[in-house]
């Protein structure tokens, strides 16, 4: 098989391939679905994701200036989104002057030496800000339980590539400028730990760096479609406890407990039900 | 599907060349290169610096967006914003779910803090069925004989037109009302489908439930009107491009018409002689009325696809059929031979689809790929697919088929799933058949074949109370142990177990269940979906059926306490599991595509060769048979007061045979060939529309200027 010469990557999907090789094959090269448990236990997960879906929402609609006395109203329907919110509204992570981009998606061709092709890169950040004084702060909202640790978060795909890609990106908003990476500051902000976000600020090394591995990464994985058939799968078998196709792999029956992940594991397992963004995946009522 | 950058015709380029500030209409029939050029007018565009994020694309249905989505992943563009493509429903959908707060309580939700529930085709019936039960014990629609499924889906259907042309949905029974002039009974019909509409809508309103036709009103009449809405929307998008917008319903032209002045730059293309959603309340003249917000309009005439011996045919064909001409009509010296008839008349439908079959076996063997050819029916149904792939098959011919409404449930391995579900649930007392035991061990268990599937199935499955059950292996004697196998015996018996232990467990949703029996036990090695790659797909998609039920369930105070079982049930009465849009079909191959006429002219792709089965078929002609409904009086351009008249209905069914006849000779490179049986499929004698009009023609045109 070979990488289709139109593939879109994510971080998710990267983050797959660091994880699996195999399972970024079947996901993303092969679109095999596999309704299998990804973790359990599923319904507190089902209803954690909904919440973290319903808590973005909210944000985004404060950052459209929908009044927040019904803003208010609405988080009242759970006690954790009320609290969320309360620790938002307490917080204001986001209240700088400036222009406020919530939901935006961005994407930038992985243009690959000797390589023909129109492989992108894309993503759709919770928010991005581009103050007054000339800084673009890309935020992420997490309602994960545990708060991850700075070491945890730099290794995260998340944030090697968003910051990278606003890099690219970014020049829509400038009138054509191009924004310099030292400019550009990726924020965590988690709503179970209001008062500690994480701030990571980006630089023009850090960008080189990334663009460097980037493209390795992606030229990796463009040699492998090419040489095999089959994606090797990961040595780490703890991944495949949390892997929708652990029966397929013959790697494991259950799915395993989100709870008892290693303590070094701060992954959303409920995220890991939600669809990867696909831009060609418009939500559409059939009519 | 691949976008190429082939040079563009001149005209072509000039469109694409547009500086991103015009407002652009262009016209044409379809084939003439009207959507081509708007993917490299979308392209310049985002080339010349507009921001991808302030692009929109619309189409009136997801299929049509497909050359966009291509333009866009195939060809190198730079770093930037994303265009958006969606349908103005999705626009609506979305813009509902961003701005509920300020909606919910003047749209008078009884809920206003809490979430909206957005309801699929699916579920949307599913709460119709409901409401309209108690309604149906009353005695409502007693004078119409149909399946239920098919009176909740026409009242809807109702609700649904009466939002997209802005019609108060309580003027719906006695707008059909006055312009009936038949028989009082049917007056009776339409008060019962306003009680059925009205009701439902208190319901959904009850709930926070959203159907298709209250996301369409809540958007008209709450967000669009209202600045942080609108001016949201028109700040984002700054730059249009609608196609088809002949296709698009009076609601999407009502908002586009508002839009447009505030827009950069837009682009619309429309297709002359279409409007084939009108069923889905599209509205052509509408949409051509676009033009006068648009600075300056193109016309596109010469076709790309259409050959001038089918061409020739289109200004015969209005004349047939008293139409007006097409505004550029071709200039062709009219000829037949476009048009392939059977050498001997057939007089038995299978005839005819052996003919059909044998032409083109010769087509594909004389170098045809069998993805240009099409064979076209009215309608079609499960026999004639199967008859007509059976003799391709035969003929080494692949073949494959789309049929818009396939249900979910029919398919093999859901069935299966659907059986073991039940043998989980021994408490809902459901009791499988025989058969569907055996066939669920059949596609459960690698390596089952159906003979010792049933042989199985006969001793292990005993129904005690109402309930189904199933015995232990080791309760076999040794014979059947040998007979059946002990490798298929273990792992029925490991099902089983993992079933038994399944229901002692605690309560759990039925997509979950599912999902662990599909994940533990069925894609396991040994079992029947670990190499099955497409009973997978069918799994995924069940899993999400049920999940998406679960899900339209919230907040329903009256719930029923066994939602899975009420899943279940739903499913068959035919309820549920039956509107899934063949999204588990595996992707096209190379194969002859066997369709109704309408599906393939609503893919709006063209093949070189199309087969018109059973010409003499009323079924080219009617309207369907919807007694609940009227879409030409439930339309924008109904003028009232008058009553629908005989004369109505046959001047709107010979536009509708035009355009559709029109339509696929346009799609169509190369040749149309005509299937025609004496007697139809059911055995009577067929003389139809479609037939009158091709003899017509075969009258009209002299045989001389066809040689």
């Amino acid at each position: 098989m070979s990488l289709p010469t139109d593939f879109h990557f994510s971080q998710g999907s990267l983050q797959d391939f660091a994880d699996c090789p195999r399972r970024f094959q079947l996901r993303y090269l092969l679109q095999i679905a596999w309704p299998a448990v990804p973790a359990e236990p599923l319904l507190e997960n089902e209803h954690r994701q909904r919440l973290g879906q319903q808590f973005h929402l909210l944000l985004q609609q404060h950052l459209l200036q929908v009044p927040l006395e019904r803003l208010q109203a609405m988080a009242q329907s759970d006690a954790h989104l009320a609290q969320w919110w309360h620790a938002y509204l307490t917080a204001q992570p986001a209240a700088l002057p400036g222009l406020h981009l919530p939901e935006v998606a961005l994407s930038a061709p992985l243009n690959l030496p000797g390589r023909e092709n129109t492989w992108r890169l894309v993503a759709q950040f919770d928010l991005l800000v581009l103050t007054d004084d000339g800084r673009a702060l890309l935020f992420d909202w997490k309602t994960s339980q545990h708060r991850p640790p700075r070491r945890w978060l730099q290794q995260r795909l998340q944030t090697r590539v968003y910051p990278w890609l606003l890099m690219q990106a970014g020049s829509e908003w400038l009138s054509g400028e191009a924004l310099p990476a030292e400019r550009i500051e990726m924020v965590y902000w988690f709503a179970n730990f209001p008062d500690r976000p994480e701030r990571l600020a980006y630089s023009r090394a850090q960008a080189q760096a990334d663009e460097a591995w980037l493209h390795g990464l992606v030229e990796r994985i463009a040699l492998l479609a090419a040489a095999t058939d089959d994606f090797p799968l990961t040595s780490d078998e703890n991944q495949c406890r949390f892997c929708v196709y652990r029966s397929l792999c013959q790697r494991g029956v259950q799915a395993g407990s989100a709870a008892h992940a290693g303590e070094d594991d701060y992954r959303d397992y409920e995220a890991d039900t939600t669809l990867e963004l696909d831009f060609e995946q418009i939500t559409e009522v059939a009519y | 599907m691949k976008f190429t950058s082939l040079p563009l015709a001149p005209h072509q380029a000039a469109l694409r060349d547009l500086p991103a500030t015009d407002r652009v209409f262009v016209r044409g029939p379809a084939g003439t290169g009207k959507t081509t050029a708007a993917q490299h007018y979308l392209l310049a565009l985002l080339q010349s610096g507009a921001p991808g994020g302030s692009v929109l694309v619309l189409t009136p249905q997801r299929t049509l967006a497909a050359p966009y989505h291509q333009a866009l992943r195939q060809t190198r563009r730079r770093a930037g914003g994303a265009p958006v493509i969606q349908t103005m429903g999705g626009v609506a959908r979305r813009m509902v779910e961003l701005f509920w707060p300020l909606a919910a309580k003047p749209a008078g939700f009884a809920q206003p803090d809490a979430p909206p529930v957005f309801l699929t085709l699916e579920t949307a019936q599913y709460h119709m069925a409901r409401v309209v039960r108690p309604l149906l014990d009353e005695g409502a629609f007693d004078a119409v004989v149909m399946d239920p499924n098919r009176l909740y889906s026409q009242v809807l259907d109702n609700l649904n037109k009466a939002a997209l042309i802005g019609l108060e949905y309580s003027e719906i029974g006695p707008r059909l009302s006055r312009a009936w002039g038949g028989d009082a009974v049917q007056l009776r019909v339409y008060a019962d489908a306003q009680r059925a509409a009205s009701a439902f809508r208190a319901y959904c309103l009850m709930h926070n439930l959203l159907d298709f036709s209250l996301q369409v009103e809540v958007f008209r009449q709450h967000l669009w009107p209202l600045p942080l809405c609108r001016d949201h929307l028109i700040a984002t998008y700054r730059h249009l491009l609608v196609d088809n917008v002949e296709e698009e319903t009076p609601f999407a032209h009502d908002v586009l018409r508002d839009w447009l002045p505030h827009t950069q730059s837009a682009l619309l293309l429309y297709d002359d002689d279409a409007g084939y959603r009108q069923f889905l309340g599209a509205d052509a003249a509408g949409g051509l009325a676009l033009s006068e917000l648009c600075s300056e309009t193109f016309t596109f005439s010469e076709s790309f696809v259409t050959p001038p011996v089918l061409q020739s045919l289109v200004p015969e064909l209005a004349a047939v059929l008293d139409q007006p001409l097409p505004p550029q009509p071709p200039q062709h010296v009219p000829t037949l031979t476009g048009l392939v008839l059977a050498e001997e008349t057939t007089r038995f439908y299978p005839q005819m689809l052996d003919w059909c079959a044998g032409e083109i076996a010769a087509l594909v063997d004389a170098g045809t790929p069998p993805t240009e050819i099409v064979v076209l029916a009215p309608f079609l149904s499960d026999s004639l697919r199967y008859s007509l792939s059976e003799r391709l098959a035969r003929l080494g011919v692949p073949a494959r088929s789309h049929r818009p409404s396939r249900a979910l449930r029919d398919e093999p391995s859901a069935r299966a799933l659907l059986t073991l579900v039940q043998l989980g649930h021994p408490q809902w007392r459901m009791t499988p058949s025989l058969f569907d035991v055996a066939y669920s061990l059949v596609a459960a268990v690698a390596e089952m074949d159906l003979v010792r599937a049933q042989l199985l199935a006969q001793i292990i499955y005993r129904p005690k109370d109402g309930m189904p059950q199933l015995t232990a292996w080791e309760r076999i004697n040794a014979e059947m142990h040998e007979r059946i196998s002990y490798v298929l015996g273990g792992r029925t018996d490991t099902l089983r177990l993992w079933l038994g232990e399944s229901t002692a467990k605690t309560q759990q949703p039925l997509d979950h269940f599912l999902s662990r029996l599909f994940g533990e036990i069925l894609s396991q090695r040994g079992y029947g979906f670990h190499d099955d790659l497409d009973a997978a797909r069918v799994a995924a998609t069940l899993v999400e059926s049920v999940q998406k039920f679960r899900q339209g369930m919230a907040g329903i105070d009256d719930a029923p306490e066994e939602l899975g079982q009420a899943y279940l049930r739903l499913v068959e009465d035919g309820v549920l599991a039956a509107q899934y849009v063949e999204s588990w079909q595996p992707p096209a191959e190379n194969a002859v595509l066997l369709a109704p006429a309408y599906t393939f002219l609503l893919t709006n792709r063209a093949v070189d060769y199309q087969f018109w089965l059973d010409i003499g078929s009323q079924g080219w002609y009617d309207r369907l048979y919807q007694p609940l409904t009227q879409p030409h009086v439930l339309s924008r351009h109904w003028q009232e007061p008058r009553t629908w008249t005989d004369a109505d209905d046959y001047a709107t069914s010979q536009a509708r045979l035009y355009r559709l006849v029109v339509g696929l000779l346009r799609r169509c490179r190369q040749q149309v060939y005509l299937g025609l049986s004496e007697l139809g499929e059911q055995g009577y004698e067929q003389r139809g529309p479609l037939l009158w009009t091709l003899n017509q023609l075969f009258r009209r045109i002299p045989p001389t200027a066809s040689e």
